[in-house]
């Protein structure tokens, strides 16, 4: 087993390895299924509590669909405004989380390897950003975008968001941007190469891991978020998907059905987006750091 | 260089700099090397800092402005009261209420998401077969809109419902409670809901950290005769702090502003046992239309964010920027 | 250092910039713009007619409502050719508690937009931007009823478009079975609980985590227990210290104790989804629900269960003989519109708020888009739910009727009222009883 081939000392002896695998090992194990499966079994009813129907659910909250009626996933798919919906958060999403990570990393950049008096004050400045609720600063944005003209528009979303997602790409950046040793910088200086050439050609590619982290914390964050669009989109061929959730909710009640089915289809390009990042949430930095 | 690089790089910055000593070779091409790193710094900050002051920094400074005023959000503010909704507040028990309620939820989620997050993220860091399935299972349920969750659970954990269901099967029926209607019990329940949300996102947080530990220091040491427990414990988790750290802070602050998932389960309900500020502040602020109220709220929540994120910095990660201010090129 | 001087002179520069921005923005006039963003609208005359435009926000987000709705539309333009409505459905909750606060704080609020009256719109009236319509709707405003409560300082700021009345849902096929009859006193009420609970089911459903399905109780036991003028003067001076009030949450103590609701009451949500407490009375796990008349079309939503228009009645609140108030007034409310926008647009929108109060257009509101009762008492035969037609031909009978308190007073009073009443829910003591009394003028 991997697991135990990576640490195998020689000379164990055999009764260790013994206890390892049929004790540690599966109850490792155990515990990650409990674990999965913990966090997999709500996510698994929205997706099935999109084929039941209203009067299904509310009969029996937690049994199988009966009949499994295919007709919420079927008409999302067919309605014109789900993939308007798609799009515009696609759009949205990708716009905010490009800039998050461009102005960011340059920002970080600015805070991590350069040394002048007032670099803690901007680092603070950025943080503080973090620590007040977006809600009530809301009226403010509202009528500042009304009056920068940003209103229904998909970049007064996206430019807020990318703002909104800096101290927290701040945050977790500069850390990781600062412990990579300087000589590296030295050496790519010796070597001729300019300052921005070693942060573009060396330094960024080594922060990778922490840039897959922040994308994809922008990228979700950016795709659920539903303040931002409620305040500035006002034709609903501009809304994004969870504005869309709404057009499940009526004045008196709510269609549980059709939100599930519409939450899963929605949840889907951010997974998939996930799913394709963490391939490079891998140790690729070590190598360079061996030389 | 190497080997011997990559060890003092990850066990300090300043062993790195002793090895350095011989002093840093500055290319000597550039004219006015302060000139160049000036321009340098703008260019590479400005950008960034002035999205933020525009759409972060000016909103909040104006909204903290309105918390003077008795302020209905309609038409001109033109009723300073000074500190009267701040001293207001701190009246309120159901203000003080909520401010406990979130700190239970803050310590809460520190001690006990940390090490199952640290734990599941080891796990996930060794190679097996879906491993990248597994991963995106365990980040899933971050991705999910914190409403949706809200609204979910609330099915799920309604009398009779899913959760009570499953109990019962396992023979653990005499567990069941009213999980959202009982006061003593609701605060639990939404710390139960919202580390299934949020646990996922520290996973992926300390994944990212694991990444920057060398395999190489791991084997040696195992080469050298320590076990897979050992070498967890001396190597792996101190190299992890600083991300450990990292995660901390976020999740304090996060914890601190808490909203959505209680929200849409509890409302803060019932009778306030489940109140966190930000519920408290919408309650109170923005539903009822007392906007200078809300901003009141959010400006203490803010303090409170603050003296947090300025004793932290003093004494938690000072140590993650000591070494790396002396190897940064000034 | 000078690079960071630069920095932050930028800074500074952005900030006073932006702030300036955003501060003066805030005090613009209600004239109209050139179209920007949503809500546009705009006039000019061209010759003899002037063309008018005008946005429409209400949360008729779905069907019935939203067919009746565009056709109204469809039925209006028709008839006056220069004026143009465009509808945007919101979802009720982000209509009332986002999306029109800041409209109205803005400076492009929409033309007509919908909102209950009371002292909600009366705050909303200090925004400078509601249009005083009097004058405009002078002609026939007597002709419907309820406009009252669409009034600021004596003059007209929105008008009612469909009325509704609180009352008793309940399940008529289940009231047979377990072989009871309709309450009319609450003494009555009590036993027939008994029976049903000890049939198995639950003898009242209610949404208690939405805190405003309480106050109907509370609300409902004040009217009985005070003489109307205490309660108007009571919501008018925005506190409940009269001591009738006092005998109300006793009272409302009293029918807690008899154990009249569903387990886990606390936290059941009125209207959210499968196991709200319309739910609840849908899928018949429940008898009764005391709930306005949207009721049945929530029902509707959550519910498999095709008799239910056969299956559903309705009764009043029942009487409490020997007490102080009316035994037989209502609480309710309505829905309405106002108009913001220049002169032209006024006219417009109250026209278009005439026609919506039209013969036709209320006998759709209230018949297929089933919303209540209508403003046109008229058209009340149009209603083709027999539970709600039971409704409406009380309400015409009651000896008043108030606005569910909660609008009548301002939104704050009025939301600490509901919170207040709430907790009392959870708890009743002297204290929580207390705390109502005192609710309203918490600032």
């Amino acid at each position: 087993m991997a697991a135990i081939t990576q640490y195998s000392a020689p000379g164990s002896t055999a009764g260790r390895l013994a206890l390892r695998r049929w004790t540690v090992i599966p109850a490792t194990y155990l515990a990650a299924i409990v674990a999965v499966g913990l966090t997999v079994v709500p996510l698994l009813f929205v997706v099935v509590d999109g084929f039941r129907t209203n009067g299904d659910i509310n009969s029996s909250p937690a049994g199988l669909p009966h009949p499994w009626v295919g007709g919420n996933y079927t008409a999302i798919l067919k309605s014109a405004s789900f993939w308007e919906f798609l799009g515009n958060s696609a759009l949205i999403a990708t716009v905010a989380t490009t800039m998050t990570l461009v102005l960011g990393s340059m920002a970080a950049l600015a805070l991590s390897q350069y040394d002048f008096r007032g670099r803690e004050f901007f680092y603070t400045v950025f943080v503080s950003g973090l620590l007040f609720p977006i809600g009530v600063g809301a009226l403010p944005l509202y009528l500042l975008l009304q009056r920068l003209g940003l209103l229904d528009n998909q970049f007064g979303v996206a430019l807020p968001e990318a703002a909104f997602a800096l101290p927290i790409t701040m945050i977790i950046l500069r850390p990781f941007l600062r412990a990579i040793p300087g000589e590296l910088q030295d050496a790519a200086l010796v070597d001729g190469a300019t300052r921005f050439r070693y942060f573009l050609q060396i330094l960024i590619p080594l922060a990778k891991p922490a840039l897959i982290t922040v994308g994809l914390l922008a990228f979700v964050t950016s795709w659920n978020q539903y303040l931002l669009p409620l305040l500035v989109l006002q034709t609903s061929s501009h809304f994004t998907l969870p504005l869309g959730t709404y057009t499940f909710q009526t004045q008196y009640s709510q269609n549980d059905a059709g939100i599930m089915a519409f939450t899963a289809m929605a949840m889907l390009p951010a997974l998939a987006v996930f799913m394709f990042a963490q391939r490079y949430l891998v140790a690729g930095a070590a190598g360079a750091v061996k030389g | 260089m190497s080997r011997s690089t990559a060890i003092e790089a990850g066990l300090g910055p300043a062993a790195a700099e002793q090895s350095a000593a011989a002093g840093p070779l500055r290319a000597r091409r550039w004219r006015s090397p302060r000139l160049r790193k000036k321009t340098e710094l703008t260019i590479l900050l400005a950008p960034g800092l002035i999205l933020f002051v525009g759409f972060v920094f000016v909103p909040i400074v104006i909204a903290a402005y309105y918390s003077f005023y008795n302020w209905s959000g309609y038409g001109p503010l033109n009723d300073f009261i000074g500190f009267r909704n701040y001293s207001y507040a701190f009246k309120d028990p159901a203000f003080i209420q909520a401010i406990e309620h979130t700190l239970d939820l803050t310590v809460a989620s520190v001690v006990i998401q940390g090490p199952l997050a640290i734990g599941i993220a080891l796990l996930l860091n060794r190679k097996f077969f879906g491993r990248g399935f597994l991963r995106t299972v365990v980040f899933a349920p971050y991705v999910l809109p914190p409403a949706v969750t809200g609204v979910m659970w609330s099915l799920i954990l309604q009398p009779g419902g899913f959760a009570d269901q499953v109990l019962k099967a396992f023979g653990l029926g005499g567990l069941v409670q009213l999980w959202l209607a009982n006061v003593h019990i609701v605060l639990f329940t939404v710390f139960v809901v919202l580390t299934w949300q949020y646990l996922g996102f520290g996973i992926v947080l300390l994944l990212a950290g694991l990444q920057n530990i060398p395999n190489e220091l791991k084997q040696a040491a195992a080469i050298d005769g320590a076990g897979p427990w050992q070498v967890t414990r001396r190597i792996t988790l101190p190299l992890l702090a600083p991300t450990i750290r990292i995660w901390g802070f976020i999740t304090v602050i996060g914890s601190l502003q808490i909203f959505d998932v209680v929200w849409i389960l509890t409302q803060g309900g019932p009778a306030n046992a489940s109140g966190t500020i930000s519920t408290y502040m919408v309650l109170e602020g923005v539903d009822s239309t007392d906007f200078g109220f809300a901003s009141a709220i959010a400006v203490i929540l803010f303090a409170f964010c603050f003296v947090f994120a300025l004793i932290y910095q003093r004494f938690a990660l000072r140590r993650d920027t000591q070494g790396a201010l002396t190897r940064a090129v000034g | 250092m000078r690079s960071s001087r630069a920095l932050a002179a930028v800074a500074l520069a952005v900030t006073t910039a932006t702030a300036a921005a955003a501060c003066s923005s805030g005090s613009s006039s209600s004239t109209p713009s050139a179209a920007t963003g949503g809500g546009a609208s705009s006039s000019s005359s061209s010759g003899t007619t002037a063309k008018v435009t005008l946005t429409w926000w209400n949360n008729a987000t779905n069907q019935p409502l939203l067919g009746v709705y565009q056709a109204a539309i469809k039925g209006f333009e028709a008839a006056h050719p220069n004026i143009t409505i465009t509808n945007v459905p919101i979802q009720n909750e982000l209509l009332q508690d986002t999306k029109i606060p800041l409209a109205l704080e803005g400076s492009n609020p929409p033309n007509i937009y919908q909102q209950w009256g009371g002292g909600v719109l009366g705050q909303q009236v200090t925004s400078g931007k509601v249009d005083n319509i009097t004058a405009d709707v002078s002609s026939w405003i007597g002709t419907i009823s309820g406009a009252s409560g669409w009034q600021a300082n004596g003059q007209q700021y929105g008008v009612p478009v469909d009325l509704h009345v609180v009352g008793f849902w309940y399940r008529k096929d289940i009231f047979k079975k377990v072989g009871i009859t309709v309450p009319t006193t609450l003494a009555q009420l009590e036993s027939d609980d008994a029976k049903l609970r000890a049939a198995g089911y639950a003898p009242i459903a209610v949404g208690s985590k939405d805190r405003w399905p309480d106050a109907f109780w509370w609300e409902y036991f004040a009217l009985r227990d005070c003489p109307q003028s205490t309660v108007t003067a009571a919501i008018k001076s925005e506190s409940f210290g009269a001591s009738c009030f006092g005998t109300a949450s006793t009272d409302l103590a009293a029918f807690l104790k008899t154990n009249p609701f569903q387990t886990g009451f606390l936290g059941t949500s009125s209207q959210q989804g499968a196991g709200s407490s319309a739910g609840m009375v849908a899928s018949g796990k429940a008898a009764m629900e005391l709930q306005g008349d949207w009721d049945p079309s929530v029902m509707q939503g959550v519910s498999t269960n095709k008799n239910l228009s056969s299956e559903l009645g309705w009764f009043p609140f029942p009487q409490t003989p020997g007490s102080a108030g009316s035994q037989t007034a209502v609480l309710g409310g309505g829905d309405g519109y106002s108009c913001t926008g220049s002169q032209q647009q006024a006219q417009a929108c109250a026209e278009f708020l005439e026609y919506l109060d039209s013969p036709s257009v209320q006998a759709q509101i209230v018949g297929p888009g089933a919303s209540g009762e209508p403003v046109l008492t008229s058209e009340s035969s149009a209603i083709t739910l027999p539970a709600t037609q039971t409704a409406a031909a009380y309400f015409k009978t009651a000896s008043y009727e108030e606005l569910y308190f909660d609008t009548a007073l301002p939104t704050k009073p009025g939301q600490n009222l509901d919170t207040a009443i709430a907790d009392y829910f959870s708890s009743p003591s002297s204290s929580t009883a207390a705390a109502i009394a005192n609710s309203p003028s918490t600032p």
